[in-house]
């Protein structure tokens, strides 16, 4: 009971970083339709940003999470404009590609500048133990837990509250009918990258802290599981994303605890299968039928 | 006359609204028959419970005999029904003769290796097709686009393609699906013309929903009416266009001519 | 008619025959040293496992990332039965093994997830993939995680360049018969396709398992040409690899295919100098290509004989 305690808080503290990465990838596809494959190399971007700022400034780790967040937002709304708004009427899978192009850049680009060695992120807080009914969590497992909370409630007061939100919302349903009814699609579009991103980066940021190394690749493997975390939530669903990526959290670290760890990718992947034979739309996604 | 097409209490229901409810209609061989009724009405929705694209909730359908009930749409198809859509549905990359030829193959067999090899048995077989499709293109005017990509034909001569298509896969009964819809009047009176040529050149069974009454009265032997999903009217052009209920439900409850 | 294709087909073959005898002589004469020989046969394989992933994709547009999983099983059945049989019939027949166990891995990922549209399938048929590779990475046959090595090298240029027009004949054919008709019907308009009668499970199967099956060619000649293997190999980012060939040539045309197989392997090739910045122009060049050519180098343009013997006749005739 205490084990399954534990892997529990274990599983959400991955799970909330995934869930955070699964947002961006859920509100990029739910208003383009685009899988933004360089979103995991973004999520490195926060941590090095993190991982440099901590270091030079000695910011703590409030200013970390903020500018970094800042800064990818400005990189991913960079990203939209340079490599994917010019193909914006293009296939879908041409887009797809130059995502990929985009994240082959981030990472070799960020390897030749700085080097393709791991390193410690520098531990600006403190980490410490509590001991609860037998059950272990650290500060910083608690840290992330609160911060990727707080910051999915933001996301949904945005999305649902402000003009901004219902613009994207809009856009989402219909692009050329809220373009009609005066709402910028280009701005909604920048937007919602820009607001993806910051939160990849927080995730980037919470993971440094977490697992204390970083390097240029290590967005590959996240970016994956978060878009498939996204996929099991139903794609274009906010709600369904971050359940998704609890999901896929808990999964994995219940895997492993099992004693089966060199099976919990494949332990994802069986799931995501079994889900969308059931489910085609994932979890919380609309399953809409073509009209004849 | 034997009778072709039986359909019996049909419902179709989504959520809690019955699009259909309680259908029953049949077609003879050879017959023309009209389906009309106000936007709305179910038509385009019994159309795709009778084809399979969206089976029916109740209700049974039987076709030359064989009960269509659970059958997916290509079975319906190789059954020897085939349909035209509301908004024309064409292989859009493909030319006109790939369409027709995409609709033929589950007239001939081909076996893997002599197609990859391109065996003597392969190349009389594409003949065999080749000949199919010519003859077919020949009669419905459509030689001159043969090889021409659908995608970049006028509106007018996709129709003509669609319906071209749904011959080239053998059918006894052909549904069309407003297949005068945006067109204009010189079109409408050549897509007369071809409706009849499908009944008397081709020997086809032919069912229509259509909303130009014109065209309608003109060339329907006998009509169904439905409105609300309920068939309210059924009988030859003269008793529709004297059928009160008709001429309410055209016009509107409430407002008495 | 008749005529025309055959004298069509002749000059394929005249096309495959001279291609072997110039690069036969180019390497006699030393004008093809091991390191350009090494290229050719990178882009011979990767011709093999893009144009199978190309017919999935651009003939009967089902998204598939997975390809580098059905590569894997090609890989590793000829690394396994070369080692105990090293000899050539063993080769042909590890390759035979490769094809039939991808057949039915192909049936059992194919039949459940073909249902799904679009990217829900591109990312299913992934997670299949990576599924086969956790498989191989925790079984004893194959080493795990440390892969084979010493396989024997039987896979030379001219195997490779046999079975690179033999696969390309059966899938360019496939493509152009009753069954390329309506795998093509189904991917324009699936609704459609099943009102004529297509069945649409049955095919998209057809055309997911010849691709799967040209990807286990491809991967049993990656083994033995290579002549180590290891499950990394055969990754996401490997699909993903053989995804850029197909997009990058143009989704559909089987010339684009190797144009593109080609253009990737001459730059990797000559890129090999710059060392780490490599990667970043490689990337930079692939997204510069998606963004001003963005249906591809080719779109869906396809070379043929008859159509050129066709285009002289009628200029004969004007």
């Amino acid at each position: 009971m205490h084990t399954a305690m534990q892997q529990i808080i274990n599983g959400l503290s991955l799970g909330s970083i995934y869930a955070l990465l699964a947002l961006g990838y859920t509100m990029v596809y739910g208003i383009i339709k685009l899988i933004n494959f360089a979103h995991g190399d973004v999520y490195m971007l926060g941590a090095f940003w993190g991982y440099f700022i901590i270091n030079k400034y000695h910011v703590d780790f409030i200013v970390a999470l903020l500018s970094a967040m800042i800064v990818t937002a400005f990189a991913g709304m960079l990203i939209e404009y340079l490599a994917y708004r010019p193909l914006r009427n293009s296939p879908r899978i041409t887009a797809l590609i130059t995502a990929i192009g985009v994240s082959y850049f981030l990472e070799n680009g960020m390897s030749y500048l700085f080097g393709a060695n791991t390193r410690n992120f520098p531990q600006v807080v403190k980490q410490h133990n509590y001991t609860a009914f037998g059950i272990n969590i650290s500060n910083i497992q608690l840290l992330i837990l609160v911060t990727a909370i707080i910051l999915m409630v933001l996301l949904q007061l945005i999305i649902q509250k402000t003009k901004m939100g219902t613009a994207m919302r809009a856009v989402a349903v219909d692009q050329e009918a809220a373009a009609l009814v005066g709402i910028n699609p280009d701005h909604v579009i920048s937007f919602t990258f820009g607001l993806g991103s910051a939160l990849a980066g927080a995730a980037g940021v919470l993971i440094g802290l977490y697992y204390n190394s970083i390097d240029p690749l290590m967005g590959m493997t996240p970016g994956i599981k978060a878009f498939v975390a996204a996929v099991v939530g139903g794609i274009g669903s906010v709600p369904g994303a971050a359940i998704g990526g609890f999901l896929i959290g808990l999964l994995e670290t219940g895997v492993q605890a099992i004693g089966l760890s060199a099976y919990k990718d494949a332990a994802v992947y069986v799931v995501l299968i079994l889900i969308l034979i059931v489910l085609p739309s994932g979890l919380l996604g609309k399953n809409v039928k073509e009209k004849v | 006359m034997s009778r072709l097409l039986q359909v019996e209490h049909v419902s179709k229901i989504f959520g809690g609204l019955k699009a259909v409810e309680d259908v029953s209609m049949h077609v003879e061989e050879g017959e023309l028959v009209a389906l009309i009724g106000p936007n709305g009405a179910g038509k385009t929705t019994l159309f795709n419970a009778l084809t399979g694209v969206s089976p029916a909730t109740e209700g049974s359908v039987t076709f030359n005999g064989v009960s269509l009930d659970k059958k997916k749409p290509y079975q319906v198809a190789k059954m020897g029904i085939a349909r035209t859509f509301q908004n024309i549905r064409l292989f859009h990359q493909l030319s006109v003769r790939e369409n027709l030829q995409a609709a033929m193959t589950h007239r001939y067999k081909e076996d893997f290796v002599s197609s990859i090899l391109r065996l003597p048995t392969f190349t009389k077989k594409e003949a065999l097709v080749n000949g199919w499709t010519d003859e077919i293109l020949a009669k419905l005017d459509l030689s001159d686009v043969g090889e021409m990509i659908t995608a970049n034909l006028p509106y007018g001569t996709q129709r003509r393609v669609e319906i071209a298509r749904a011959v080239a896969s053998d059918p006894k009964l052909i549904f069309l699906d407003e297949p005068a819809a945006g067109m204009n009047p010189e079109e409408t009176a050549d897509l007369t013309d071809l409706i009849r040529r499908l009944q008397s050149e081709f020997g086809l069974t032919v069912v229509l929903i259509e909303h130009d009454m014109s065209l309608v009265m003109n060339i329907a032997e006998r009509i169904y009416v439905l409105e609300h999903g309920k068939l309210i009217a059924e009988g030859t052009p003269a008793e529709i266009q004297n059928n009160q209920a008709v001429i309410t439900a055209y016009l509107g409850g409430g407002i008495h001519v | 008619m008749t005529k025309k294709k055959l004298q069509a087909n002749g000059l394929w073959l005249l096309v495959m025959i001279v291609g072997y005898l110039a690069i036969n002589l180019l390497v006699y004469t030393g004008v093809v040293d091991s390191f350009i020989e090494n290229m050719l046969v990178t882009i011979g394989i990767n011709i093999i496992l893009a144009t199978g992933l190309n017919l999935i994709i651009g003939f009967s547009g089902q998204f598939s990332l997975g390809h580098a999983g059905f590569m894997a099983i090609g890989a590793y059945a000829t690394g396994i039965i070369l080692q105990t049989v090293p000899t050539v019939g063993g080769f042909v027949g590890s390759i035979v093994v490769g094809i039939i166990i991808a057949i039915i891995a192909a049936i059992i990922v194919g039949v459940p997830t073909l249902r799904l549209s679009g990217d829900y399938l591109a990312i299913a048929t992934m997670g299949a993939a990576e599924i086969i590779r956790v498989v191989i990475n925790n079984m004893k046959i194959t080493n795990g995680a440390a892969g084979l090595f010493n396989i024997p090298q039987f896979a030379t240029w001219p195997v490779v360049y046999v079975l690179v027009c033999v696969t390309t004949i059966v899938i360019v054919n496939f493509a152009h018969s009753r069954a390329g008709r309506a795998i093509q019907a189904i991917r324009d308009d699936e609704i459609a396709a099943e009102a004529v009668g297509v069945n649409p499970t049955k095919w998209k199967l057809a055309a997911f398992v010849l691709g799967a099956a040209t990807a286990a060619i491809g991967g049993s000649l990656h083994a033995s040409y290579i002549q180590t293997i290891a499950p990394s190999d055969f990754g996401i980012m490997n699909s993903i690899a053989l995804l850029i060939i197909v997009v990058l040539g143009g989704v559909g045309s089987m010339t684009g295919t190797f144009l593109a197989a080609i253009v990737l392997g001459v730059l990797d090739t000559v890129l090999q100098s710059f060392g780490t910045l490599r990667m970043v122009i490689y990337a930079v060049a692939l997204i510069v290509i998606m963004v001003f050519k963005p249906s591809g180098l080719l779109g869906r343009y396809e070379f043929s004989f008859a159509h050129v013997l066709n285009r002289h006749k009628k200029e004969d005739a004007a």
